[in-house]
This record gives structure tokens, sequence and C-alpha cells, in this order.
């Protein structure tokens, strides 16, 4: 029987023990009342809890579909992203490697592997550094052990900081390598390679302190070079400059054309290096080198030195088909003796050198302070020329040029004077070259030209004047200009105007010295070949230009009448001018019987002291007024 | 410790009071259905036998006598220590907001250096139990047994009454107070309900008062799952469908909600205990077998501590959930046939269906208010 029909019985049965029906049958009746209750309750709990559950599932089933999407939408978010990154890291001109925070690879770009010439297979994400580079060992792009290397990159980001260095490959090319820490530990790591900047570089540092074309230092390297040797001077050391210039750079270089003069440079300055050995030898531009010779105990090093240099420079040097020979001129200053700066060194050395070639050229002279004071006195004259023509210290003089057939006076040369408050008269000699060093030699020939222009309006018209042209005025492109306003100023003819010049004008820049040339000649102004027989006494200058009249140079007439061979030379230039239709004129004629010679050998001209010296205008004006004047014929 | 197990049924007088008649008595604790209580002359009757004894009691849902549950008559038990004093306390269970001060009083009125265990009995109504048993334990200390429970008015859920040594009325709570290193208290608490359906956020509530589940009116909730027939019966259908209570990421401290009264307006429902929001609050049901099962469990519970006690009587007061008895009906007494099967057939059982339990927590040992459960304290001598 079961326990609750048991308990049933039990609860029906009467206190006599008999069972009431009437009573069981209520409690059974409630009993099965109660189980379907229950079996009800059950139910319907279950099936809302199956109610709640399916919408719950549905509930969920959509998140997860939302998520789902939204997931996947992120996704190609990051496809796209990753594409994008990929593509940039990929097309950028440096390699790119991305390391995580225990030194593994997170991503490179292609550049790295073409690099470091890495196989795609070895370099995959996830690969320690130390293998990657374990691989560069192994295809020589690097040289090191791995770990360490690693152990120093992890060191540096400790620091939070990023950091760069340059790496020199084994094959020798340098890259730059930059490496930054990122967030949350690893870093990412740029290679660049920088070799050909870095040799344009280098390139650019040379050039900035050597010289183009000999390849030795320039200017301002020698001056760094000078100021170290100085300063490393021991007691009892000494060092000397030498400042080097070659005489016939400047001819060479305008007769032969400016790559044979370049030749000559390079040739040159291989000779001084040669001998120079470790000694210190740069070229400061033009023909100018210098020498700092080192370890100088005695003047005798230097010596030594200077002479080898010479004798190297005089053998004849072979270039483009021309053989050229050349000569050294050097100047020389010690430190610590003279000096101890290298800009009063390299001064002295050329006021040396300034001495030598003034004295003979091929030739060195040692610094000595007098030379400093006659540089000094240079410095003083050039500043009492610049003062000269506005206060009126110039003045001109005229002299006499006769017609030896005549004696009639045809022509004056106007010669300059200057006469300084202090210093006196000074010679042109002197004067000029310092004018035509500094370029005032052009404003002082302006105002010659408008004194003689103004001056030969006063004397009789048959009478010119002549004017002598240095050549730096006729690289002037307002020469013309100048004269045409002189000459107009004056109202002369042109013809009234003589020009000389010398061979030297011609010697350079020829092409337009021969266009002014021309024009001041189509103006109908007569130019002469001046001194002819000194310089380069060229048949060719000659031929090049109409010339109207050459003076023969007074070396030549003051040998007459007994030297043969001047007069073989008169005798030649008079029948050469003759022949091209040209004057002649005898240059310092002084006596009586050089008149008659050189009248027998055909000259038209002659001007000298014999006839007359330059004289002050008045003086001429007066001459030339009273009428010609007659020379008196040979006894 | 002696133990006597009484009944009365209308009078006069109490059924098995002569077997004490020899002897001092100490305690009497009975139980018996409200209007009983509130309109005879069972606790006079009482008084009448034991004049000296304590006599402390409480209306209930049904009462448990040996392995009987009774509806019309009034169980008790009188105890007589060899070496025990005990002590009673009363507090006032006026309303909801004072139920922790009144807890704090009776521990004030029963704390000692050998209090060794608390029985107490509650109006069942008036009273947040789960304040009340902080409120005694915040005087007493955690590591004093404190066990009881609320007492029932049946299914209705209006008056209960409870008696301290005066006639039993409203509003009160009874405690005694067990003294000396004589007595052995036990005690066991277990359910035995299935947790089913969705876990539920608590998204509203006051203390007791849950108001939303998952944002939906929680009545709403107990009104779909039980029927329209159920509904009829709330407050006391809703014990059909405990409350598991719990906090997220904290299974193993889940407590059982049962409800004391509903609000149609406001449609919230007041339970036993607290609700607090945030916590996760899933629906329970019951099957016959496992909460006779859970009975069991709260007799093995104290077996696993206590053994039978040869040296006297050993009486198990079993306080039950009157919604167990709503659900299993008939079959209500087999889960007082498996918990006295587990304490063994010595024991002498008396107990009650009552509205709340108070029990140290089976797994934390936290006394706490709690619901739907077999609850189970026994209480003996070792001999001297």
């Amino acid at each position: 029987v079961h326990r609750l029909f048991d308990r049933q019985l039990e609860k029906a049965r009467k206190k006599s023990g008999v069972v009431d029906l009437m009573t069981l049958g209520d409690i059974v009746s409630e009993a099965y009342e109660q189980a379907e209750r229950d079996r009800r309750r059950t139910d319907r709990s279950i099936s809302l809890m199956i109610e709640e559950l399916d919408q719950l599932n549905g509930q969920l089933e959509q998140q997860v579909t939302e998520r789902t999407a939204a997931l996947r939408a992120r996704e190609v978010d990051l496809e796209t992203q990753n594409a994008r990154f990929s593509t940039a890291a990929n097309n950028m001109s440096q390699a790119l490697l991305l390391l995580d925070g225990s030194a593994r690879l997170l991503m490179c770009n292609t550049r790295y592997l073409e690099l470091y010439r890495l196989s795609p297979d070895v370099v995959q994400p996830g690969c320690s550094l130390v293998d990657l580079l374990a691989a560069r060992v192994k295809n020589g792009t690097w040289i090191g052990d791995p770990q360490q290397y690693v152990d120093m990159v992890f060191a540096l980001m400790q620091g939070g900081k990023p950091a760069s260095w340059l790496a020199e490959l084994p094959d020798g090319r340098t890259i730059s390598v930059l490496v930054h820490p990122l967030p949350g530990g690893g870093w990412v790591t740029t290679h660049e390679d920088i070799t050909e900047r870095r040799v344009a570089e280098m390139r650019i540092a040379h050039m900035a302190r050597h010289d183009g074309l000999t390849g030795l230092p320039n200017r301002d390297y020698l001056r760094e070079q000078l100021a170290e040797k100085v300063s490393q001077l021991g007691q009892g050391d000494g060092l000397a400059v030498l400042y080097v210039d070659l005489d016939q750079f400047k001819s060479i270089n305008d007769t032969l054309g400016h790559s044979v003069g370049d030749e000559l440079l390079k040739a040159a300055a291989d000779r001084i290096k040669a001998i120079a050995g470790e000694h210190v030898v740069a070229r400061l531009g033009g023909d100018e080198f210098v020498i700092v010779q080192s370890g100088v105990k005695t003047r005798k090093d230097t010596i030594e030195l200077v002479e080898r240099i010479c004798d190297a420079i005089r053998s004849p040097f072979e270039l483009c088909g021309h053989v050229v020979t050349a000569e050294a001129s050097m100047g020389v200053s010690f430190a610590p003796d003279d000096a101890e700066e290298p800009n009063d060194l390299l001064k002295h050395a050329d006021m040396a050198l300034y001495r030598a070639k003034d004295e003979r050229r091929g030739s060195y002279r040692f610094f000595e302070p007098e030379m400093d004071a006659r540089i000094k006195a240079r410095h003083l004259m050039e500043q009492a020329l610049r003062d000269a023509i506005s206060n009126g210290e110039f003045e001109m003089n005229y002299q006499p040029i006769v017609d030896l057939r005549d004696g009639r006076v045809t022509c004056c040369e106007a010669l300059i004077r200057w006469n300084h408050p202090t210093l006196g008269r000074i010679p042109p000699a002197e004067f000029i070259p310092i004018a035509e060093a500094n370029g005032l030699i052009v404003a002082i020939g302006d105002w010659v030209i408008r004194q003689a222009c103004a001056e030969v309006s006063m004397w009789p018209p048959d009478v010119k004047v002549a004017i002598n042209l240095s050549p730096i005025q006729l690289m002037n492109p307002k020469l013309l200009q100048v004269v045409a306003v002189a000459i107009a100023a004056a109202g002369i003819e042109p013809s009234r105007l003589e020009i000389e010049i010398t061979e030297t004008v011609l010697m350079q820049n020829t092409a337009s010295t021969l266009s002014i040339l021309r024009r001041l000649h189509d103006l109908g102004i007569s130019i002469s070949m001046d001194d002819f027989g000194t310089g380069y006494s060229s048949l060719s200058n000659l031929r090049s230009f109409p010339f109207d009249k050459i003076k023969i140079d007074r070396c030549f007439i003051s040998g007459l009448p007994t030297e043969d061979d001047s007069v073989a030379i008169v005798r030649a230039v008079v029948g050469l001018a003759r022949s091209l239709r040209m004057i002649t004129t005898a240059e310092g004629v002084e006596t009586l019987e050089q008149i008659e010679h050189v009248r027998m050998l055909g000259c038209n001209e002659m001007q000298g002291n014999f006839f007359s010296a330059a004289r002050p205008p008045a003086e001429v004006r007066q001459m030339l007024a009273s009428g010609p004047r007659r020379i008196a014929k040979s006894a | 410790m002696k133990a006597t197990i009484m009944s009365w049924k209308g009078g006069p007088g109490w059924t098995g009071s002569r077997a004490q008649r020899d002897r001092r008595t100490d305690l009497v604790l009975y139980f018996g259905a409200t209007d009983i209580l509130k309109s005879s002359h069972c606790y006079e009757d009482l008084r009448a036998a034991f004049p000296t004894a304590h006599l402390v009691g409480c209306s209930t849902g049904g009462q448990i006598r040996g392995d009987q549950i009774l509806d019309d008559e009034t169980a008790a038990v009188a105890l007589s220590f060899e070496a025990t004093r005990i002590r009673i306390a009363t507090g006032e269970a006026s309303n909801l907001i004072d139920s922790r001060s009144c807890g704090e009083a009776i521990g004030r009125q029963l704390a000692d250096d050998d209090l060794a265990g608390i029985f107490i009995l509650s109006d069942g109504v008036h009273i947040n139990g789960s304040e009340l048993v902080r409120g005694v334990t915040s005087v007493v200390g955690p590591s004093v047994p404190l066990t009881g429970g609320l007492a029932g008015d049946g299914p209705r859920f209006e008056s209960t009454v409870v008696g301290a040594d005066g006639p039993p009325r409203g509003n009160l709570v009874a405690a005694v107070g067990f003294y000396g290193a004589a007595i052995r208290i036990a005690h066991g608490s277990a359910g035995g309900w299935d947790q089913f359906g969705p876990r539920r956020k608590i998204t509203r509530s006051k203390g007791n008062v849950l108001f939303e589940l998952d944002g939906e009116p929680a009545l709403d909730l107990y009104e779909r799952y039980l029927g329209e027939e159920d509904a009829r019966k709330l407050p006391s259908a809703a014990l059909l469908f405990p409350l598991l209570v719990y906090e997220p990421g904290q299974p193993g401290n889940e407590i059982v909600r049962t409800v004391l009264a509903i609000d149609r307006q406001a449609r919230s429902m007041t339970f036993a205990g607290d609700v607090p929001e945030g916590l996760v609050a899933q629906l329970m049901r019951g099957n016959f077998d496992r909460l006779a099962e859970g009975a069991a469990k709260a007799a093995g519970q104290i077996r696993a501590n206590v053994p039978p006690n040869p040296d006297g009587d050993e009486v198990a007061i079993l306080v039950s959930c009157i919604g167990r008895r709503l659900l299993m009906g008939q079959n209500t007494l087999d889960e007082i046939e498996a918990a006295g099967a587990e304490l063994g057939n010595a024991v002498k059982q008396i107990g009650f269906y009552s509205y709340g339990e108070i029990s140290p927590h089976a797994v934390s040992g936290v006394c706490q208010l709690h619901n739907q459960t077999m609850t189970i304290t026994t209480l003996s001598e070792t001999a001297a």
C-alpha cells in the first residue's frame, strides 16, 4: 500500500478501528485534486518557462546575429585599414619593422626584405628579431651578435625615448636606423639607405674645402690646417709658408687658351705635391699655390724645398700637344719668427712673393719686415691716388713729335705728372701700376682724355695729340663714349687724336679690344703701336690691326749708331712698316747723330729730349705758336 | 534534560502533562492555531499545569508533534534541565522599521558570558526577520547560535500571536536564552527547492519590498506563473514559487525568500527578508520528493555534528515553511518522516509551519532569516 494511502486509511479510521469510507473518500478525493492542481501548476510553469526561455533565446539569437554583423563589419573595416596600412608600408622608401614586447616580428614591409636581401619565407610574423638578425649575418648584410643587439635595443627602449644611429653594412652601404618605442611594449624601426646622400654630403664637404681643378685644399681649408699646424708648434719647432706663383701662367692662358692654362695648373699642382710630400699643399686660386712646410729646423730645409719646386716647375710641360715652359716665383714666411697668425703668415709670404716677382721672375724671397713697410707705403700711395683727381694734383705735360723731313711738329704725346703735396713729384712708372691694379686708371685715363682733347683744340690745326691707353681702359665698355664726349666737348676733329697702345693690350681679351680699336679708328682716330720691339714683337699683332704708326722703342735707338744689331732691327722695322704703309717714329732720340741715323734708316718721325722734353701746356702752346722749328741738319 | 511532549484539544488540561508532575519544569514551548491561542483556554490550562515554568509559544500554519501534523490540536514540549539556566526576553514588533532595534533590545536582555544559544519566536507579519536577526547578532555576536522562526497564521497572512509568560498576542517577539556548558544546541537548515526559468535581475526594490524584476512588475510575473485560479489566493499562493536571491558571481550565498504580502495597486510584493537591488533572482518550484530530501538534509547537518544523546532526552524543534506545506498538501508528512528518520527514533519531535525560519546559514554560518526551508534545532544536555 502506498504510504500516502496508508496515512489516508489511518486518518479515516474511527476509534473503533473501523475505516469510515465517507471520510476516506473525502481524503482521497482531496489528494487527487491536490495532485491535479500540482500537475496543472507544473504544466503551466513549465510551458511559461519554455515560453520565457524561447523568448530569451530569440533575444540572444538576435543579439548574436547583431553582434556577429557588427564584428564582421569591424573585421571588414580592419581588413581595409590593414590593406591601406600594408600598401602605405610597402610603398614607403624606408624599410619598416614592427616588433612586439618580446622582440618578435609583428610586421615588416617589402622594402626591408629588399634592403637586406631576405626571403619572405624567413621573415614571418612571430619570428624573433634574433632569428632575423641571424639570417642577415648568414647572407652577409650584417655583422654582430644578434642577442647582444636585441639586448641593446631593449635597454634603449626602457627609456621610452626614440633612438637613432647609422649602421655601416659590410657591403659599404650606410643605413640610417631609427627606433621608436610603441605604447604597450615593442618598438617600430625604420631603416633608410642613405649611402648616396652621405657620399654626396661628403663630396659637398670636400668641395667646400678643396679646389675643383687640382683637388688641392682651398684657401679656407688651408687656413684651418695652417692654424692647426701653428697651434701644434712645439719649442724650437718652426714651419714655413711658401707662396708660389707661376710667372708665365697669364700669358699661357692668353695665348694658348684656358684649357691649356688649366692643364698647366693641374700638372704644376701634381709636381708640387710630389715634391712637398706630407707637407700641406693648397691652391688659393689663379696660379697661386701655398705649401706649408712643417718641422722646419733651419732655413736651409726651406731653401732646399723651394729650389726643388723651382726646378720641378722649370722643366717643360707637355700640355695638349703644346710644350710649355713656366717658372715659379716664391715668397716665404716663417712661423713663429715672422708671424703666428695664419692670415699674417700668408700675407707676409705674399709680400715676399711680390718682392721676388718684382726683382726677377723665377726667383724666391724670404719675408723681411721692410717688405711690410713697402706694402704699407703702397697702400698709402693708393689712398693718395684716390684723392689726387679731386685734389687737382695731376697735371699734363706734352712731348713734341717731329717730322724728320721738315722738322715740323706733327703731334705731341700727352704725359701725366703727379705732384703730391708731401711726397712731391711721383713718376708714372710708380703710380700707374698701382692705379692699374686697383682700377683707378679708368678715372685717371678719362681725365687725361678730356685734358688732351681740350689742349689740342688750342694748338695749330695740323698738330695732333697722342694719348696712351692702358689695357684696363680698353676693357672699359664706356671708353668709346668717353672719347666721343671729350672730342665733342673740345670741338675738335677726331683725326686730331692719336691713341697709343702697347702690345700687352692686344694680348688681353683680343677680340673685344680689337673691336673697340676698330670703332675708334672708324671715328678717324689714329692708332699707334707703342714701344715696339720690347714685348712680344709679334708680327701677327701688326697684322691683326691696321696700325697707323709704329713707335720704335728707345732701347734700339739708344744703341744707334754703334750697335749693329740695333741698326739692323731699326732698319727691319722701318722696312716692315713701310711695306704695311705705317709711319715709324723713333723714340728716345737724344743726339744729333741719332737723328741723322734714324733719318738715314728711313724713320718718318722722331721723339726725344734732343728736340724737346715733355713740357707744361703753356710752354708747348707758345712753342707751337712760334711756328715750325727746324732741326739742325747734320753738320 | 527531560522532555515531555504534550497536546491540547479543547481541554480541559493538557494531555501528557502528568509525566512532568514530579519534576520541576523550566520551559514549555507551545505551538497552536491563531484563533485557538487567541480565544481558548489553552494558555490558561498550560499555566495552570506549569505555574513556575516559562511558557513561550506562537501561532502557526500547522503544528508538528512526533511524526504528525496537527491543525486542530495545540502541541507543546515541557523541558526540565539538569544544569542549564534559561532567561526569557521580549521585544515589540510594532512596525517593520523597528525590527533591528527590537532585535538589539532582545540581544541586550540575553547577552551574557555563558550564553550558549537563543531560540526566538517572532510575530510573523509585523516584522522584517532579516533585520531582527541582524539586531540580535549585532549584540550577542555571531558565534552564539540563533534559531527559531516567525509565527504563522495558516495560509491567511493576517494575524499572528506570540506568547512569553503571558497570553499570546500580536506584535511580540519572544526569545529564550540558554546558559551554561551543559546544553547542546545543534541546528540544520535546508530547502530542497529547484530553481527554474531565466535568471532575473532585481531592478527595483526597497528593503524587503520588491517592485521590479528585469524592469517588469514582480507581481505581474507571479500572477502569470500562478494562473488565474492560484493568483486569487495571493499572497499565500506566491509561496508555491519562492524566490532564490543571490549576489551575481556569488551563487554559494544564496537565500530563499518568501512572500508575506502583496500590494495590487503598487504591483509590489513584500518578502519576509531583504531583496536588495542589483542582486540576481530566480523562481523556484517544489517537487515533493526533493522537498522531503531537503528536510532530511537539514537533519543530516545536525547528525553530522552532534550524535544522538545517550544521557537524556533530546528534543528536535522543527520549523518548516508554510509554503512547503501549501505545496505538498497531504504529502507534507513525508518531510517530517524524512527528518525523523535521519534524526533517529529516540529524538522527540515538535515544531510548526512558519512564516520564516531562523538559523545559521548552512554554508556561511551567519545567522539569517530563511524562507521555504526546513530548519531544525535540537536541544539536549550532557551528563554532569
